[in-house]
C-alpha cells in the first residue's frame, strides 16, 4: 500500500499537511500569547485547554498533520541518501510505523486529559 | 563500480553547502530545520504527556524547560519553524511553476531561469524573518 502510492500523490499530501499545519499551529501558538507565557503554561490553564473540546480536537488534528508531514519529510531525506528496493521499503514502513506510534502516544494524552482521567 | 563513478557523495555531499550558491544553503537549512523540528515535535509530545502525572509531574517537567537553556532551545525551534515555513512556501510555489521564469532557448552562459532574484529574495527573507521571530520569541519568553 505504502510503496504503491505514487510519489506525486505523497508530495501533494506533504504540501497539504504543511499548509494546514501552519494555520492550526499559529492558533496553538497564539493561545500561549493570550496570557503571559509562564501563566499560560500553568497546570490549571493547560488542563482547561485540553478539556475545551474544540481545542482538544484541534490539537489532535495538529498531531496527525505534523506526524504525517514530519515522518514523510524524514522518509524523503533518507531516500535521497540511499536507494534500493529493500532499503526503500524498510524506510517507508519504518516511517509509517513511527508515525502511527507517535499519533497513538499523543492521542492517549489528549483523550485522557480531555476525559478528566488525571 | 566505485562510489565516485556512481557520483554518490553520501551524507557528506548532502550537507555540503558550497558550490551551488544560496539555493544549496537553503536546501541544507530546509533539511536541518525539518529534522530539528521533528525531534522537537517528538520531544514536545513526550513533554506534554507529563501532565498525566498530575500537577507535581507537570511542574517538575516544566521547570526543566523554564531555564535559560530551555529558552535558548525554544528560540532556535522558533527560528527553525519560521525558516521551514517561509522557505517551504517558496519551494511549493516553485514546484507549481510560480516565479521560476519562462522557458527559453538555452544560450551561453546558460543561466538557470529558475534560480532567479525572486527566489533568492525568498530565501534571504526566510532567514531574516526567522531571526526576527527568534528575537520576538525570546522577548515573550522573558516577559519583556
Amino acid at each position: 500500500m505504502v510503496s504503491k502510492m505514487r510519489e506525486s500523490v505523497i508530495m501533494k499530501i506533504h504540501y497539504g499537511t504543511a499548509l494546514a499545519a501552519v494555520a492550526l499551529v499559529a492558533v496553538h501558538v497564539l493561545m500561549r500569547l493570550t496570557q503571559s507565557f509562564a501563566e499560560s503554561l500553568e497546570y490549571a490553564n493547560v488542563i482547561a485547554n485540553y478539556q475545551f473540546l474544540p481545542y482538544a480536537g484541534m490539537l489532535e488534528i495538529i498531531l496527525i498533520l505534523l506526524s504525517i508531514h514530519g515522518f514523510n519529510g524524514l522518509r524523503v531525506i533518507l531516500l535521497e541518501l540511499k536507494q534500493g528496493r529493500a532499503y526503500e521499503k524498510a524506510v517507508s514502513y519504518g516511517c509509517v510505523a513511527a508515525m502511527i506510534g507517535l499519533i497513538a502516544y499523543g492521542s492517549r494524552t489528549i483523550i485522557m486529559v480531555n476525559m478528566g482521567m488525571v | 563500480m566505485t562510489k565516485q563513478d556512481e557520483n554518490k557523495e553520501g551524507i557528506g555531499g548532502m550537507i555540503n553547502p558550497r558550490r551551488y550558491g544560496i539555493e544549496r544553503v537553503a536546501y541544507l537549512l530546509m533539511r536541518l530545520s525539518g529534522l530539528g523540528l521533528l525531534a522537537y515535535f517528538i520531544g514536545h509530545i513526550y513533554e506534554t504527556s507529563s501532565i498525566l502525572k498530575g500537577e507535581v509531574g507537570w511542574g517538575e517537567f516544566l521547570e526543566l524547560t523554564q531555564t535559560n537553556e530551555g529558552h535558548a532551545v525554544l528560540a532556535i525551534v522558533i527560528a527553525m519553524c519560521v525558516f521551514h515555513t517561509v522557505n517551504g512556501i517558496r519551494v511549493m510555489l516553485g514546484h507549481g511553476g510560480v516565479g521560476v521564469g519562462k522557458p527559453a532557448r538555452p544560450d551561453y552562459p546558460y543561466l538557470p531561469a529558475s534560480q532567479n532574484a525572486r527566489h533568492k529574495i525568498g530565501i534571504y527573507s526566510a532567514i531574516v524573518l526567522a531571526a526576527i521571530a527568534m528575537m520576538y520569541g525570546l522577548a515573550v519568553m522573558y516577559g519583556e
